[in-house]
């Protein structure tokens, strides 16, 4: 059988498929608030939020046609047993993985219908990334994990509490880009940080990268060699414009947001929040790759570089209006620009 | 000794093997220096010669796929006067509040300098067959990259950097007086090369054009991936419970993301500057021409790598895992 392979076009594509994953909402929520009710994601992508003691995931095609025109394929995480089959529920960045602090991830990848690389670099992995688990569940081929499919069994102590992710360790540098990644989240109730305080929204923002180059070149390609990234997503969506956003987040007004912050793109990054007057609003990071700071910080501006993660809070007026939280993407010789590298997003309150 | 008997010329030239054959006409003079050369090598008044010169390192291939076996040219600071090059330059080493001095033989075809980032402000010129003289005082125990910061970068590209490691006084296993306590130390000098738009061109006479640099190589202590995760001195290795040390010099032009696997690390230091509380990461952006100092306790058995989260920085020319890597091996 032929894998389908389907393209998001629409947000409405997106909804309908969320309705049908909705049938089981014991593992499946939308932008889950932490203790104050949801938050509304909307205008861009929804993605899974998946209960990471017990889930399964399949690797499946996807193809996406970008702002300008051209079509790329990407290879994402499915939530179920078989390679999403063409179905609804595959999104990119994939799902969302939650585990609560003391809980036990049971995390299986079910290697059905995945498309892959020809050997050597044949086969995916899950590497829970900055969770710090045993090698024998670390997902890394080189050290001796499986490609064929495997479950991943760990649990994580109250240090980690804050934003993490998870990403394919095979052959990383296709397959991180391909897509095989997404968020994972270590939970203590609606606490920011181990020991830190409780937020009412959670807003979790996957930042990624796209050189199309890369999703077709394979093996040892000096394609590999340079990397030249031409989209610019947040949560896998493109917001070229405050007008625009790449996904619209909606709370109440004089609550707390906490915004994940998970940096799975290939180039450097900075993150700022602009109010509806242009001017940057303050925010203070409490995390940084999971683990609290002593003291969190209150700044205007947080850098993101490849692989790290932060979680950062801000507390909303007591008036309506937006905030506009958007991220720079700058090449990593000299921090430059590149055009149409920031995304921006959109708070309503 | 050598120094006293060849000072009758300037000192810039004793380091030569040239003017040095020159000066040693008659037999006994040369009598007197070869002795004089051979029971003491570098016997300069400085703590350290180097010397520029020319060479190569060997990129080794992938052992998965047979991929990525190269030779490359560098220039760098060696040791030997009359040396071949390798990456990275000569290891300095100095005590917090004193200080090294050394002599910079330029035996290179074009001139260089040599720099110690925030320790010296010398930027002179050293001329083909030119030596010249520094005083590095070290108050601050730390990690500096040393460079030619000549030429827009070429000459550093070329592989003229190296790491000057300052620690405490006496012998203390602390990454600064009263500072934190590890079991071991590691170095890891990390960078960057365009090999054909950069490192052949400059090497073969040509004139690079620094608007453009995509560097398609990446090394570790001068090693590519696979070399380096197979290197005792890189790797991290040891029983659970030991900390290491680990102080990091980017001596490239790309900014690196290195990530560990098995724990979360503690960062103590950037670009010398000490943080007032130290942070928790699992990924540390080593800004281009900045170091860092972390220490990673080994928290829990297992192989585990180190490597850069960055697309093509974990590739050498396209070949996987043969970019900036290390190994983390805990028993
Ligand atoms: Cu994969
Ligand atoms: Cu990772």
């Amino acid at each position: 059988m032929k894998l389908n392979q389907y393209s998001i076009r629409s947000c409405a594509t997106i909804l309908v498929a969320l309705a049908a994953l909705s049938a089981n909402p014991m593992t499946m929520a939308m932008h889950r608030g932490g203790g104050g009710g949801g938050g509304g994601g909307g205008g861009g992508t929804t993605i899974p939020v998946l209960n990471a003691t017990n889930v399964s995931l399949s690797v499946s095609s996807l193809t996406r046609t970008m702002s300008d025109g051209q079509n790329v394929n990407f290879w994402v995480f499915c939530q179920g047993g078989m390679g999403g089959m063409g179905g609804g529920g595959c999104t990119l960045p994939s799902p969302v993985l939650e585990l609560g602090v003391g809980q036990t991830a049971n995390v299986s990848l079910n290697m059905m219908m995945a498309p892959q690389e020809p050997s050597p670099y044949n086969g995916h992995t899950i590497h829970p990334h900055g969770l710090d688990v045993p090698t024998s569940e670390d997902g890394v081929p080189e050290t001796g994990a499986s490609v064929n499919g495997d479950t991943y069994t760990f649990s994580v102590d109250s240090r980690y509490v804050g934003s993490h992710a998870y990403h394919c360790h095979v052959h990383t540098v296709k397959h991180l880009e391909m897509g095989m990644y997404g968020a994972f989240i270590v939970k203590d109730g609606n606490r920011i940080s181990s020991g830190g305080p409780t937020y009412d929204y959670e807003w979790n923002m996957v930042l990624s990268t796209v050189d199309p180059a890369y999703h077709t070149a394979t093996g040892d390609s000096t394609v590999f060699a340079d990397y030249n990234p031409r989209y610019y997503l947040v949560n896998g969506q493109e917001g070229l414009s405050t007008g625009a956003p790449a996904e619209t987040f909606t709370a109440a007004t004089g609550k707390k947001v906490a915004i994940r912050l998970i940096g799975m793109q290939s180039v450097n990054s900075t993150f700022r929040i602009r109010n509806a007057s242009g001017s940057y609003q303050s925010f203070t990071i409490y995390n940084k790759d999971g683990f609290a700071l002593s003291s969190p910080q209150t700044v205007t501006s947080a850098d993101v570089s490849p692989g790290q993660t932060m979680d950062v809070m801000v507390t909303l007026p007591s008036s309506s209006s937006s905030w506009y939280p958007q991220v720079t993407y700058k090449n990593l010789r000299n921090g430059g620009s590149y055009s149409n590298g920031t995304v921006y997003t959109r708070l309503n309150f | 000794m050598w120094y006293g008997v060849c000072s009758l010329g300037e000192v810039g030239s004793c380091g030569s093997w040239i003017p040095y054959k020159k000066f040693c006409r008659s037999f006994l003079k040369l009598l007197v220096c070869v002795l004089a050369f051979i029971t003491s090598p570098i016997s300069w008044a400085a703590d350290y010669n180097l010397f520029i010169e020319t060479g190569t390192v060997n990129v080794s291939a992938s052992p998965e796929t047979g991929n990525g076996a190269i030779t490359i040219p560098v220039w760098s600071y060696t040791d030997v006067n009359g040396g071949t090059a390798t990456l990275p330059g000569t290891l300095l080493e100095s005590v917090e509040g004193g200080s090294i001095t050394v002599s910079v033989r330029n035996n290179h075809n074009r001139s260089h300098n040599f720099v110690v980032q925030g320790l010296t402000s010398d930027t002179t010129a050293i001329q083909p067959g030119q030596t010249r003289n520094y005083t590095i005082n070290t108050p601050t125990a730390g990690v500096y990259l040393y460079s030619d910061t000549l030429n827009s970068n070429v000459n550093r590209a070329l592989g003229l950097f190296g790491a000057l490691v300052v620690r405490p006084s006496g012998g203390v296993k602390r990454a600064w007086t009263g500072g934190p306590s590890f079991n071991q130390e590691r170095l890891w000098v990390i960078n960057d090369l365009d090999k054909p738009r950069w490192t052949d061109v400059a090497n073969s006479g040509g004139t690079v054009n620094t608007s453009v640099y995509k560097p398609n190589y990446f090394f570790m202590n001068g090693m590519n991936g696979f070399q380096a995760m197979g290197d005792a001195a890189t790797n991290l290795e040891g029983s659970v419970g030991e900390t290491f040390l680990v102080r990091i010099v980017n001596a490239g032009q790309f900014d690196q993301s290195l990530h560990f696997h098995g724990n979360h690390f503690l960062t103590i230091s950037r670009n010398n500057t000490r943080l007032t509380t130290f942070e928790w990461q699992d990924t540390i952006n080593v800004k281009a021409g900045t170091t860092a100092m972390v220490l990673y306790t080994l928290e829990q058995p297992g192989h585990y790598p180190m490597h850069v989260h960055t697309a093509q920085l974990e590739t050498g020319n396209g070949v996987y895992l043969n970019g900036t890597a290390a190994m983390i091996i805990a028993h």
